[in-house]
């Protein structure tokens, strides 16, 4: 560049207004961008705090959930259904009044019969009964084994008839069902406890088969950010570089590439989702390729519709008159013009695939079906609404809060990348 | 204006045509002429004219569907010959644009910055970010923008600022044309009488020509050096502009200097207006395609095309009153 002489009649202005320590802020780039976004947001700076914390709360769960989960979310940890904060009642084993039974395990041997009423509690204190002994056993080495027949009765009478007949050595019941009962019947007596009533339930209920919701809810997190936000990444991956190039280029690329995202999109989301996935077989990758499949049509063509409008911009013709390349337009010109929307429909992607793959877990198409996961959960719950309201509502209640945090994070993040919003 | 012009571009029967479904339409039609280094040439006419397609068509900044043939003689090169590769760094670095709307002419995510060391990187991928940044500051501020505004987004910046930024994109790699599209247009016209010294300076300056197509006439009389006219995608007159202003030659440029509104309150006058409308460049009328408008016209300007001659010296004129014709009507003795 030649030496520009120096026009004596430009005065520059002074700009001692600007405190210094801004002017050395203002070259810190990103980190002024976040100190400023409080400024941004004007009054609604509560809003992005909100949204940052019950993201970040998911996030930390999602990523350890050993630390937060109580019980393994696979075992079957307690009574089925109970209520949250419900206490396991307490079990009590009946005998004849002749009989000189003092301890369960002189009645749990592989010749005795234990009665209950077919499909109650009943049965896990039995099972959890003999699991206790059987520990115990097992650590003195002794090799005995107790595994009591399991006769099953339809209502209590049945039961208790069939123990005064000899028919079955010892009944399980409900402590406070055999106290009420018992006095009807004079040849039968409450041998022992079988199980002591716990002090602490569980704090969010169980559901039908005795599996802590609570745990199962917080294993379910890493698995729902898993699915939503990978599967919504690889639409991205796919679909934003396809729109951008396609509306770019134009020619026949455009067409054929717009022709096989329009017969994409015109599919009915879930159906498609459903062949896929039925196609691919249950699996956690198989369930994020599908959804994602899904969702590359949305960006492509928005991607392609922002481009349209973009590369007819001043300021694209502006830098093609500067001699900047193709390429150089695409990425610099076109491209953080673009990021906006794709953050907005990101947003609301992940919460839309988390439900996608809630919806083909409910049918079975989705995941193995003992990943512990909020879709699973709410297509057993459904089953039971009447009488367990807790096995869809707190599965229900993480979904909402998830696609919540991401439509609120969508929306911050897009005043936060768009610099017309970010006044000095 | 130095004594001895220097040819900085000559144009050569420059024909811009589009593919339309009507047919090919030649929007600029084998036009000719030259701008001389360190000049400001002043391009006007009615809308529609060709003055915009002239200017993107020495860039060869067409859309796909238009084509320029011709010959655009930049020193001794013919660009219209470059290869796609040659004409993008030919771009920007000989001959940059500013456009109509400086609002939306700057990426708004980009910073001013991040633009100037950009047009500098694009052409010379050797320079580091930090000599860019200081050949940036030093330019910047002779255009009378703070240095510290560089890390500014355009949106922060007054129409004026961003203007001027745009200028400083062209100048920031010593183009030795600047073409103004409509520069002006969208500012008031207190920056734009701002902008306008401005831009005289720059010339003065740098040396840089600039091409300034603009609708003002009354701009164009105050900063240009020569006067160019434009009709139907034909060169109607061009020449010097106090000698154009004073003897318009071409009926149209009478015609067009007629109906620029004078600030003086006249009751009784109404303001002239030129009787019809610019032809469709579809089927552009036979003959000298100002013919149906033109008020002195004869047999033969329905026939035939006239050629761009020198009417008087300096002063070309693309009319058949003056070549070898019989003199029907004497335009000076109106």
């Amino acid at each position: 560049m030649k030496e520009i002489p120096q026009h004596p009649e430009i005065q520059l202005p002074k700009g001692d207004s600007v405190p210094q320590w801004q002017l050395d802020l203002d070259k810190a780039g990103w980190l002024r961008r976040a100190l400023l976004a409080r400024k941004w947001y004007g009054g609604d700076w509560w809003f992005v705090v909100i949204s940052a914390i019950i993201l970040l709360f998911f996030i930390v769960i999602g990523a350890l959930p050993k630390w937060f989960a109580p019980y393994d979310p696979r075992a079957e940890v307690g009574p089925s259904l109970l209520a949250p904060g419900e206490p396991p009642a307490a079990f009590v084993f009946l005998t004849r009044s002749d009989s000189p039974v003092k301890e369960f395990k002189e009645v749990a041997s592989s010749e005795n019969n234990v009665g209950f009423v077919v499909a109650s509690p009943a049965s896990q204190a039995l099972r959890e009964a003999l699991d206790e002994l059987n520990a115990e056993e097992e650590r003195q080495n002794t090799g005995i084994r107790y595994q009591p027949r399991p006769r099953r009765f339809d209502t209590i009478e049945e039961g208790l008839k069939a123990l005064e007949d000899g028919e079955i050595d010892a009944f399980i019941e409900a402590s406070a069902t055999a106290k009420s009962i018992i006095g009807k019947y004079k040849t039968l007596k409450i041998a022992d406890t079988l199980r002591e009533a716990a002090i602490r339930g569980f704090t969010l209920g169980t559901n039908q088969i005795g599996q802590d919701i609570f745990s199962r809810l917080i294993w379910g997190t890493r698995i729902a950010l898993m699915v939503g936000l990978s599967s919504a990444l690889l639409s991205i991956m796919f679909g934003v570089p396809l729109g951008l190039v396609s509306a770019f280029s134009g020619g026949w690329l455009d067409r054929t590439l717009t022709l096989i995202m329009d017969a994409l999109y015109s599919f009915p989301g879930l159906i498609l989702a459903i062949a896929i996935a039925a196609v691919l077989g249950p699996s956690i990758m198989n369930i994020i390729i599908s959804i994602s499949v899904l969702y590359i049509p949305t960006y492509f063509r928005i991607v392609r519709g922002q481009v349209l409008s973009i590369r007819e911009e001043l300021y694209v013709d502006a830098a093609r008159s500067l001699g900047a390349k193709k390429i150089t337009i695409l990425w610099k010109y076109i491209f953080p013009n673009v990021i906006p929307s794709i953050v907005i429909i990101f947003s609301v992607n992940v919460a839309d695939a988390i439900l996608t793959e809630a919806g083909l877990s409910f049918i079975g198409l989705g995941l193995p079906p003992d990943v512990p996961d909020w879709g699973i959960d709410l297509a057993r719950g459904q089953d039971y609404v009447r009488r367990a309201w807790w096995l869809i509502t707190f599965p229900g209640l993480m979904v909402t809060m998830v696609t919540l945090a991401f439509s609120m994070l969508g929306e911050s993040l897009s005043e936060i990348m768009n610099p017309r919003l970010a006044e000095l | 204006m130095p004594e001895v012009k220097e040819v900085l571009i000559s144009i050569r029967n420059m024909t811009v045509s589009y593919e339309t479904r009507l047919g090919a339409v030649s929007a600029v039609d084998g036009v000719s002429f030259d701008i001389f280094r360190g000049e400001i040439l002043g391009l006007v006419g009615e809308s529609g004219c060709g003055k915009s397609t002239l200017g993107k068509g020495l860039m060869r900044l067409m859309p796909s569907q238009g084509s320029v043939h011709g010959e655009i003689f930049f020193g001794d090169q013919d660009i219209l010959k470059f290869t796609d590769d040659q004409m993008r760094d030919f771009r920007g670095r000989r001959i940059s644009m500013i456009f109509q709307d400086p609002m939306t002419s700057l990426n708004p995510v980009q910073r001013i910055d991040e633009h100037l060391i950009e047009a500098i990187q694009v052409h010379e991928p050797q320079t580091n970010k930090m000599k860019a940044l200081d050949r940036v500051k030093k330019l910047i501020e002779r255009m009378g923008i703070q240095s510290n505004r560089l890390s500014s987004y355009p949106h922060q910046l007054s129409g004026g600022m961003r203007q001027r930024v745009m200028i400083s994109l062209g100048l920031v790699l010593n183009a030795s044309l600047i073409v103004a599209d409509e520069a002006t247009t969208s500012l008031d016209v207190i920056v734009e009488a701002k902008l306008v010294d401005e831009i005289k300076k720059i010339r003065n300056d740098f040396g840089v020509s600039i091409l300034m197509i603009t609708h003002n006439i009354a701009l164009v009389a105050n900063i240009a050096d020569r006067l160019a006219v434009m009709y139907a995608g034909r060169m109607a007159e061009i020449g010097p502009i106090e000698q154009l202003f004073a003897n318009p030659l071409h009926p149209y440029t009478q015609g067009l200097l007629a109906c620029v509104p004078s600030i003086e309150i006249k009751d009784n006058e109404n303001l002239y207006k030129m009787p019809g409308e610019p032809p469709n460049l579809t089927h552009p009328p036979s003959g000298c395609r100002f013919h149906p408008r033109c008020p002195y016209v004869m047999p033969v300007c329905k026939e035939l095309d006239p050629k761009l001659v020198e009417g008087v010296p300096d002063q070309f004129v693309n009319c058949w009153l003056y070549q070898e014709q019989p003199v029907v009507n004497n335009p000076e003795s109106r």
